[in-house]
């Protein structure tokens, strides 16, 4: 299978600090990647390098797409989500609350809005290419609210749903601008066992029918192992182990780093 | 309600009366009245006891409602039902209110005064509806936004007198370089939010009205411009006695001269200019740059991860709000025939914002009540010279005791999945 992404001697630092340090690993297409480790261990920096909002003091990430490759330390930015199509959400949510749920789905779309409205004039004048391509935009968002089951909230205000709902609906509504990456920090924080079933189910269903890698950030064991491929598990910055879950749960080093080393 | 209870509601009165005291006591009390050769303090105690009084009495009240555990229920139940009202009937209220806006000048009780009054409380409202795209939408919260007002009435005042194009051609061209000080203003503040966004708008605001005061060559200085040119009705100027080969509107259409006629003119102008405004700020709303705004101000880096240029959404809001007020502002120039750097001090960014956020920030209807009810009530108070502005401040406090995000506080969706839901 082919690699989609590939992060090369990545480091950050802050100050004295080294968040994370000479960091190399791959994510494949159609699967999905988790990143664990204990806390601090540098998981959201990786994140946060990924998605532009850190630029890194050192090191390479690559989208590799059919035979080239894109650099993602060159796009800064918006453009990570714009150019390189890679989607993220956040450890705490970050809807639009005072939004409706569907206009939280048209915003992720925005750019294609954008160019259909003519930079707003065609809009203006109502002409109907627009109101066409606005209303593939609502079907888009329907089509997925249907998968979510939160259709029949649509003109709710998203910040009136409830906590559960808000984490798939960040989610649904990054997958509205058709990443090619998906990064997902912590989606099952505050999940009761019943919603982190949904969402193993949710993120199976990205991975499989949209053809989607992701990248996870994840404490929720039953998630991690749940449905990764492939498990990454960082300590202090650095890579302590690479492999799958079954893997991972037998390692001594990944034991070591939670929960000690015996005296 | 306990006994106790009245007897902590009664020092805590007495406590509010020691503030007073100490505060009215000196402000008031000592009154310094000039009296042949020097300046003589004459007290007048009876009316700081009175404010006093007043004072405790005011606060035993409120604490006796609060223990209640029940709002003043008239006040907020009135304004509940008003918004409920203009809610579920937004369409009705809107053509009545424009409805009795055409009608107005034509009433029985309108004369020259009522006239000019309502030509300032449009203005505001065309004010008030230029920067609710930039504060009420983008959140980008401007305390210098007279800064464009007077960029247009500046810009429309020199091409009209330097080169005397007419009315029309001017106004698009102040709007343009409204919008262009406007995107200006955007860049460097880009990075800015919230408080620091605030002053370096409110020093912009300064900077302009400095430059206006300054730059002599050009702007004439604290002289100001006169001899602006008034707008005439497609071509027909509202003269008593029109030049050599020229017809005047009341000969035109065979009336008798009446300098209502420009002012009825001028109140239609702006009339049409805010409703402009207004049409289109709810159609761009529902665009998706309009959206974007709304986005930006909910999360800026929520729009950062899904691809939205933050950049230009911002200078677009910056731009259009500043192209509103600068028409607004050539409205203005050619309304007074006379401007000076003194029309566009830092009150007039104040009161605009403060129509806008009391109205309920992003609410079209609230930013006309909140208009007709600030200037509405200064003007009423006009006989008590300064302490009309007492009122003001005094409408304000209302405002937010009882409805502390504005009138109107409620947002409608832009777009609706499962439509109008009764």
């Amino acid at each position: 299978m082919n690699n989609l992404l590939s992060v090369e001697n990545l480091t950050m630092k802050f100050g004295g600090l080294t968040a994370i340090d000479d960091l190399s690993f791959d994510a494949k297409n159609n699967q999905i990647t988790s990143i664990i480790g204990p806390n601090g261990a540098g998981k959201t920096t990786v994140f946060n390098c990924l998605t532009g909002f850190y630029k890194p003091t050192n090191g390479q990430m690559f989208l590799h797409k059919q035979d080239s490759k894109i650099s993602l330390r060159k796009y800064t930015d918006f453009k990570i989500a714009y150019v390189a199509k890679v989607a993220r959400t956040f450890q705490n949510i970050r809807l639009f609350p005072a939004m409706s749920v569907l206009e939280n789905l048209l915003v992720a779309q925005h750019n294609e809005l954008m160019v259909a409205s003519g930079y707003s004039l065609f809009g203006l004048l109502n002409l109907k290419t627009y109101r066409d391509k606005e209303q593939l935009a609502v079907d888009k968002a329907k089509y997925w609210l249907d998968i979510i089951g939160l259709t029949h909230r649509a003109d709710d205000n998203a910040g009136d749903l409830p906590y559960g709902d808000q984490r798939k609906l960040e989610i649904v509504r990054a997958m509205c601008i058709e990443p090619r990456l998906l990064c997902l920090d912590e989606p099952a924080a505050g999940l009761n066992p019943k919603e982190s079933a949904e969402l193993n189910k949710l993120l199976k269903f990205i991975k499989i029918e949209k053809q989607t890698g992701i990248l996870l950030i994840e404490h929720d064991m039953s998630v991690v192992m749940g449905i990764s491929d492939h498990v990454v598990v960082l300590n202090y910055g650095k890579k302590i182990f690479e492999g799958t879950a079954d893997q991972t749960k037998n390692s001594k080093e990944v034991i070591e780093a939670y929960l000690g080393v015996d005296e | 309600m306990e006994k106790k209870d009245i007897i902590q509601s009664f020092k805590d009165s007495l406590f509010t009366g020691l503030i007073a005291l100490a505060l009215f006591g000196p402000i008031v009390g000592l009154r310094t009245a000039s009296k042949g050769e020097g300046l003589f303090i004459t007290p007048q105690w009876g009316v700081v006891f009175l404010l006093v009084g007043l004072c405790i009495l005011g606060r035993f009240l409120i604490n006796l409602n609060s223990a209640r555990k029940t709002e003043i229920t008239f006040f907020s139940k009135f304004t509940s039902k008003f918004s409920a009202i203009t809610r579920d009937k937004a369409k009705h209220f809107a053509i009545t209110a424009i409805l009795f806006a055409v009608v107005f000048p034509f009433l029985p009780f309108t004369d020259r005064y009522f006239m000019d009054v309502a030509i300032m409380i449009l203005t505001y409202i065309m004010l008030g509806w230029g920067l609710n795209i930039v504060v009420g939408l983008a959140g980008l919260l401007d305390l210098g936004y007279v800064a464009f007002y007077a960029v247009g009435a500046y810009s429309y005042a020199l091409i009209a007198t330097t080169f005397g194009w007419s009315f029309w051609i001017c106004l698009p061209l102040a709007g343009l370089f409204a919008a262009f000080f406007g995107i200006l203003l955007g860049f460097p503040v880009l990075r800015l939010r919230g408080d620091y966004l605030a002053i370096v708008t409110l020093g912009f605001g300064e900077i302009i009205r400095i430059i206006l005061i300054n730059w002599y060559e050009v702007t004439n200085g604290p002289d100001g411009i006169t001899g602006i040119p008034r707008p005439s009705f497609f071509g027909l100027p509202f003269k008593r006695s029109p030049d050599e080969g020229e017809t005047s509107f009341h000969l035109f259409f065979n009336l008798e001269y009446s300098t209502m006629h420009r002012i009825i003119f001028l109140y239609y102008l702006i009339l049409v200019l805010a409703l402009i405004t207004n049409y289109f700020t709810l159609k761009i709303r529902k665009l998706p740059v309009g959206r974007a705004w709304e986005a930006l101000r909910e999360d800026e880096i929520a729009c950062k991860s899904l691809g939205v240029n933050p950049t230009n959404t911002k200078l677009t809001a910056f731009a259009i709000g500043a192209m509103f007020g600068g028409f607004a502002g050539s409205f203005f120039a050619t309304r007074q025939a006379f401007i000076s750097p003194e029309s566009f001090t830092f009150i007039e960014s104040a009161i605009i914002v403060a129509i806008v956020v009391l109205g309920g920030m992003g609410s079209q209807t609230g930013v006309v009540l909140a208009s007709i009810f600030l200037i509405g009530i200064t003007e009423m108070f006009r006989d008590l010279e300064q302490y009309r502005m007492i009122a003001f401040g005094g409408a304000m406090v209302l405002i937010m005791v009882f409805k502390p995000k504005g009138i109107l506080a409620n947002r409608k969706p832009t777009i609706l999945m499962h439509g109008d839901k009764k």
